[in-house]
């Protein structure tokens, strides 16, 4: 009896278990709403009715979501190669943050839902609009915490370096890069799931396959449960993207503070 | 006493000086949500408001712009709005879903719906669109009936190619020649196509080979319908007014809409807007009616249509009473 208590126990308070837990109470909590102010389906649909139709129509949403995946890891890929150059440029350079950096802040409140459709007049119906889209949401993140990262390196390590001589590389490798490491995984985490968002956005204005092209039909159909399952679809792209994301920051930077076993004994 | 007084003389000044105030205060406050940015179709409601007709019916008309006819329906349904000018389509498919809305009058009984491209493009018949490339907007309306307007005209999907995008991506997509055609209304994207380029826009129409469906009418809540009679029945008769007036002069009606918003658009175009959209009010049965009078074997028909092809499943199809009533018009 206590062993199974224990290892009900510890099934409830592992790292999984907890935030599934909570999106099955929130669930419960759904179904509630709806059942008790007895909210019309054509309004918001119950859990169930969306289960069940992302079971109906997996084979679609599967395809569907893997054009919009493609798009988003395309897009996601961009803010890497492009994001994190342009912010060391700007982390290194005085002169080339005053220049770039203030048009960088003004691109990115520009709304990408106005100027999407132009990327169809420009780009066309394929998937490289939607990749762009995707960049252009993802990228902005990546540059910020960057630039942040490895300006975020304190003095008296460059000074310690330089009295050790170290070359530029070997400060660079050395000391710059894993100072700044956390703060870029940081926001590659933002941009993943921005970057479906964008995806998505670009789906919108025109194409002919992907999660937002059946959300749009959906839409027009009124079937509000197709278009939950399509959005449950796109919620999960978001967070194995992210997942994807944080493994890949557990293997490269093991010995950063919030990666430190106590540390998550302590916070947990 | 001498507040009360003077109370009584300024209340009684206010009578004197006319209905008009005492009819201001007792006004029904209603909000009219159209089913997208102005374009010509709304111009009726314009001249309604600045003829005063609405007025006269004690109604006070706000008259909002929509996002879609989906959007519109939904917020009819949960009172957010107090009618929706919307396409009546659109409608029975929110409503056979629970949508606790109804149609209390059909504008649009000609379909507006039409497959449209350049007319330097030569694409006259439906036979012209082989080879070429169509623009859609995936679950739209017009998408949903496009396979029976294929099929009525012997086309076959495979014979020309298909983009999909939103509203603006269409009318994009004919401007840069990214395609030849889009489907769109006669009197909406026709006209903006033309205002943009100024070139010529030739438009297959559905309903002339066989394909017709109801188009925009006015709706309301089930509840309103119940509890406010008598002032449904005044917006319809001040409606149906502005409809018969915007027939006859077009020119005044645009100038209305124009002058409660100038960014409505280009009056020439517009007017032609107009005259196009009130030609679609009266099939051949209901020529000698009065507008928003529809015939039922006409929505009786655009329900096998939705039935068969609109995405309206087949089982809550019902009947044409069941999403349509003519009692509160005049």
């Amino acid at each position: 009896m206590a062993v199974a208590r224990s290892w009900l126990r510890r099934g409830l308070e592992s790292q999984i278990a907890r935030p599934l837990l909570l999106i099955v109470a929130l669930f419960v909590l759904w179904e509630l709403v709806i059942r008790v102010f007895r909210i019309p389906p054509y309004l918001i649909p119950a859990p169930l009715a969306v289960a069940k139709m992302l079971v109906a129509e997996w084979p679609r949403l599967w395809q569907n979501g893997l054009f919009t995946a493609y798009a988003t890891l395309g897009g996601f890929a961009l803010s890497i190669i492009i994001g994190i150059p342009i912010a060391m440029v700007i982390a290194y350079s005085r002169l080339v943050e005053s220049y770039v950096y203030p048009l960088l802040v003004f691109s990115q409140s520009v709304p990408k839902i106005a100027i999407a459709p132009l990327f169809v007049v420009w780009f066309g119906f394929g998937i490289f609009p939607k990749v762009i889209s995707a960049f252009m949401l993802g990228f902005f993140p990546v540059v910020v915490a960057t630039v942040m990262g490895f300006k975020s390196i304190e003095p008296d390590m460059i000074d310690l370096a330089r009295s050790m001589r170290a070359s530029r590389w070997q400060m660079f490798v050395k000391f710059s890069l894993p100072q700044a490491l956390p703060s870029i995984f940081s926001g590659l985490k933002i941009s993943a799931t921005l970057a479906v968002v964008g995806a998505v956005v670009g789906e919108f204005v025109g194409s002919n396959s992907g999660i937002g092209y059946v959300l749009q039909i959906a839409n027009g159909n009124f079937d509000l449960p197709l278009m939950f399952a399509g959005l449950f679809v796109l919620s999960m792209m978001g967070v194995i993207l992210f997942a994807l994301v944080d493994l890949a920051e557990k293997l490269m930077i093991p010995w950063h503070q919030s990666r430190r076993p106590d540390a998550m004994g302590a916070t947990a | 006493m001498k507040l009360l007084l003077k109370t009584v003389a300024i209340a009684g000044m206010a009578l004197l000086l006319g209905a008009g105030t005492a009819q201001a205060q007792s006004k029904d406050k209603v909000v009219l949500l159209l089913n997208w940015y102005l374009y010509s179709e709304h111009a009726p409601f314009f001249l309604g408001k600045e003829r005063g007709y609405y007025d006269q019916e004690g109604i006070d008309l706000d008259i909002q712009e929509g996002r879609g006819s989906g959007v519109s329906v939904q917020a009819v349904a949960a009172n957010t709005a107090t009618f929706g000018y919307v396409d009546i389509a659109t409608m029975i498919k929110a409503a056979a879903k629970g949508a606790p809305v109804k149609a209390i009058g059909v504008a649009l009984q000609l379909s507006p719906m039409s497959v449209m491209g350049f007319a330097d493009k030569n694409i006259r018949t439906p036979k012209d669109i082989v080879g070429k490339t169509v623009a859609v907007t995936p679950g739209d309306s017009m998408s949903q009936i496009w396979p029976l307007f294929l099929k009525k005209t012997g086309l076959n999907e495979s014979e020309f190619k298909t983009v999909s995008g939103d509203a603006q991506t269409k009318l994009n997509a004919v401007m840069n020649g990214q395609a030849d055609l889009l489907l769109g209304y006669v009197m909406d994207q026709a006209i903006k196509l033309q205002d943009a380029t100024h070139r010529a826009v030739h438009p297959i129409r559905f309903a002339d080979y066989g394909v017709n469906l109801i188009s925009s009418g006015i709706i309301a809540n089930t509840a309103t319908l119940k509890d406010k009679p008598d002032m449904v029945r005044r917006f319809l008769r001040a409606t149906t007014k502005a409809m018969e007036e915007s027939e006859k002069n077009p020119e005044a009606a645009v100038d209305a809409m124009l002058k409660a918003n100038p960014k409505a658009g280009v009056r020439e175009t517009l007017i032609i807007g107009l005259k196009q959209t009130t030609a679609l009010y009266h099939t051949k049965e209901t020529a000698k009616q009065r507008p928003l009078r529809v015939s039922m074997a006409n929505v009786a028909e655009s329900l096998d249509l939705l039935a068969q092809y609109g995405g309206l499943d087949p089982a809550t199809k019902g009947k044409a009473e069941d999403w349509v009533t003519l009692d509160y018009l005049p």
